[in-house]
């Protein structure tokens, strides 16, 4: 265990140090020998130990076999540790190829990837099941979660084509049959969704793709992670259902639009100002902002009827389905088009 | 003063060593207890060898001009001092230059004639460099090995019928405990008077203990010019007789008179040269006159050299006695004296040992056979002493062995 120790910090050390690189041999042999079960035929092991223990031995003889035990110990953490990192390197860059994103319980922490939110994991995370005790789930479910993974690699190099993505009652922000089709998934609250509305809109990416979207409320530790996106979500498949005749620009994508671009008359943008108000204050605003949008009294009171109807919460479970279990993206927003999964918030050079 | 903390190397304060001045390079706290792997040279050596390279730095026997001339006759002194150092004379034996004791004894050994001898004879105690070219030796002469054992003082244990034919192989002084061969001028008699030859190993006695060599019968002394302060050297001294028998195969430039498409002429009247294929080490051969110049002229403390390594012999013993858990191989003082704990491996404490700047020698010392094989003992330590230590010395390795002996139990 040592001497395999040894090699680790002095392969890190003869990179910097050509005094090291001497042992380096060594302790290769020595460490060949160990993992394959054999015992170690140089003294290496002892002359490290020997050499590490003697400024202790020539002032506090007593105090060399705590020290080597000690030592032992050490050697065992830095094995330890450097197996758990090489594991986590490799499952990082995996899941950032993957999913685009090296951390799978919270892609948003991730700086490597797109900036995102992040679609948290229902499943706790290997420290979080030690934490709770829970040694033999820790271990499931990590090495569960990287088959999953593992499993996903085949869907990272396939050719996404956005309509095998659509969702029920597809509205598109414009529609030219000549057009390819385009697919992203949002959340109404997620201010990356906004973002990427707005490269979108910078890129003139609607007048090249028919664009529609799949709303997506990202659940929250309780409830969802912005607290008025699933009554967002239930009016826009409302209005999916509902659609206004005649309408240059469906209503659905007014609503978005406004939600993205638009500011309050306080001068706040209305994303944050709707993340904020309670259910009924978003409720009134919806309602007047489909009057003003031209739906009449009485479509609007549809709409209103239909928000609440099981028709869409049977979609917008459809809908999370589709997300989680079809296109298996971590992040919010995700952009189907050109044939690829786009994960995050994707620049403007790249949507042209 | 600053305290002394746990990684803090304490200050080293200079010692009053008494050291004789020939070792003034040696730092304050240096303690080297390993002469007998070689010893530290004086300062009139390492002066002679940087003299040879900076001032008539030429081949030797080969050349006329001044410089050449020069290291012949340097050399021609070394030689002649040599078998001084030995009483003995240039009619009757020859000086020949190796690099060390055991390539001496392979050059002996290795190329003694077919058919002559009828065994093989060396004893358990023996350095690898008697031991191991003793079973090339049999195995090319197609005859059996004999090892014998040693008495307590150091004495070949033999029935004269055993030396029968033989070729006797043995060291003068041990280099585990440094027990000597006083029956050596008892074998060499018996050995001869049944047609065979010896063959010694003088590498440990030539530094402190060549009197056991004093005008020796025996056939062949092989020893190292750096165990006995000189610069890195083997050499051979050797009787005519044996030098002009041996079926040579280690042949080239400096041993021939003359060469021919399929054949050559050894040169005549310097048998000595029969070992000496090639170039030599002029410059170490200089030094080694040198060495011997300068082991005739010393007197450490006002003593004799034998005086004074006896005092630090005996020291060393009662430091070394006295420290719990410290098993003693030597049963009396001696400058080579080994020990081992029975519960601290040797390496590990040869390691402590040197962070307090005391070197000392661990393992087996190649002597493996008759340590491992034969008495099943751990690697142990050794401390050997030259003429450069001195009782503070021997006093601050003691005391940190028995330190560190106490703490680490």
């Amino acid at each position: 265990m040592f001497c395999i120790a040894a090699f680790i910090v002095l392969i890190v050390m003869a990179a910097f140090s050509a005094r090291y690189r001497r042992y380096v041999g060594t302790a290769w042999n020595c460490t060949v020998r160990r993992v394959t079960f054999r015992p170690c035929d140089t003294t290496f092991k002892q002359d490290i130990k020997d050499h590490l223990l003697a400024p202790i031995a020539v002032r506090r003889p007593g105090l060399v076999k705590p020290a080597g035990i000690g030592l032992e110990i050490l050697a065992v953490l830095v094995i330890v540790t450097t197996i758990w990192s090489g594991y986590t390197v490799v499952k990082s860059g995996v899941n950032l190829y993957v999913y685009g994103t090296c951390n799978k319980q919270d892609s948003a922490s991730c700086t490597l990837g797109a900036e995102a939110c992040s679609i948290p994991e229902e499943t706790p995370g290997f420290m979080a099941s030690l934490a709770a005790f829970d040694v033999l789930g820790a271990f499931g479910n990590e090495f569960a979660s990287l088959g999953e993974t593992f499993a996903a690699i085949p869907a990272r190099t396939q050719t996404w084509t956005a309509e095998d993505y659509l969702p029920a009652n597809a509205s598109y922000l414009t529609e030219d049959a000549a057009n390819p089709v385009a697919v992203e998934v949002i959340d109404p609250g997620c201010t990356f969704c906004k973002a990427l509305f707005a490269n979108i809109e910078e890129a003139g990416f609607e007048n090249n793709y028919n664009l529609t979207y799949i709303a997506y409320p990202i659940a929250g530790t309780e409830g969802y992670k912005f607290p008025n996106s699933l009554l967002v979500t239930q009016y826009l498949e409302a209005l999916r259902l509902h659609p206004l005749p005649g309408a240059e620009t469906p209503v659905d994508w007014q609503v978005l639009e406004r939600i993205f671009t638009e500011k309050t008359d306080a001068g706040l943008p209305w994303q944050e100002t709707i993340n904020t108000m309670d259910a009924d204050e978003v409720t009134t605003t919806l309602v007047e902002w489909l009057d003003e949008f031209g739906l009449t009294a009485a479509e609007v009171d549809a709409v209103v009827t239909e928000a609440a109807s099981d028709s869409v919460t049977d979609i917008i479970a459809a809908n999370k389905s589709l997300v989680e279990d079809d296109i298996h993206t971590l992040k919010i927003p995700t952009i189907i088009f050109d044939g690829r999964r786009h994960d995050g918030l994707v620049s403007v050079d790249n949507l042209r | 003063m600053k305290r002394s903390t746990l990684f803090r190397r304490p200050a080293v304060e200079p010692l009053d060593t008494g050291r004789t001045g020939d070792f003034g390079y040696l730092q304050p706290g240096e303690i080297y207890l390993d002469a007998a792997c070689q010893s530290l040279r004086p300062q009139s050596v390492i002066d002679a060898v940087t003299e040879y390279y900076t001032s008539y730095n030429a081949c030797g026997g080969r050349v006329k001009y001044a410089w050449g001339q020069k290291v012949d006759h340097a050399v021609a002194d070394t030689r002649r001092a040599v078998l001084d150092l030995l009483g003995l004379s240039t009619k009757s034996h020859a000086v020949s230059f190796t690099l060390n004791t055991t390539y001496g004894l392979n050059l002996l050994l290795q190329q003694l004639p077919q058919g002559r001898f009828g065994r093989v004879v060396t004893s358990h105690i023996e350095h690898n460099s008697v031991f191991l070219p003793t079973i090339t030796a049999a195995r090319r002469l197609g005859v059996e090995r004999l090892v014998l054992d040693r008495a307590v003082d150091g004495a070949l244990l033999y029935e004269p019928a055993q030396l029968e034919r033989a070729v006797v192989v043995v060291n003068a002084t041990s280099n585990i405990d440094g027990r000597q061969l006083g029956n050596l001028t008892d074998l060499v008699r018996d050995t001869h008077a049944r047609g065979g030859i010896v063959i010694v190993d003088a590498a440990q006695a030539m530094g402190h203990s060549r009197a056991l060599l004093q005008k020796t019968e025996a056939d062949a002394v092989c020893f190292s010019a750096h165990k006995m302060y000189g610069a890195s050297l083997g050499v051979v001294v050797a009787r005519h007789e044996l030098l002009t028998s041996l079926e040579l195969g280690f042949v080239g430039g400096g041993m021939v008179q003359d060469v021919r498409e399929e054949d050559f002429d050894l040169v005549r009247g310097d048998p000595g040269a029969l070992l000496e294929p090639g170039l030599q080490a002029w410059g170490e051969i200089i030094a080694l006159g040198r060495a011997i110049d300068w082991l005739g002229s010393v007197r450490p403390g006002g003593l004799s050299p034998a005086e004074h390594i006896d005092a630090l012999s005996t020291r060393l013993h009662a430091g070394l006695v006295g420290i719990p858990g410290l098993t003693l191989l030597n049963t009396a003082a001696s400058p080579v004296i080994s020990v081992y704990a029975p519960t601290q491996d040797s390496h590990r404490l040869a390691v402590f040992l040197s962070r307090s700047q005391v070197m000392v020698r661990s393992g087996y010392f190649c002597a493996h056979h008759y340590l491992k094989e034969q008495l099943g003992l751990p690697p142990l330590l050794r401390f050997s002493l030259g003429l450069h230590t001195t009782e503070s010395d021997i006093d601050s390795a003691t005391h940190a062995l028995a330190r560190l002996m106490k703490g680490l139990s």
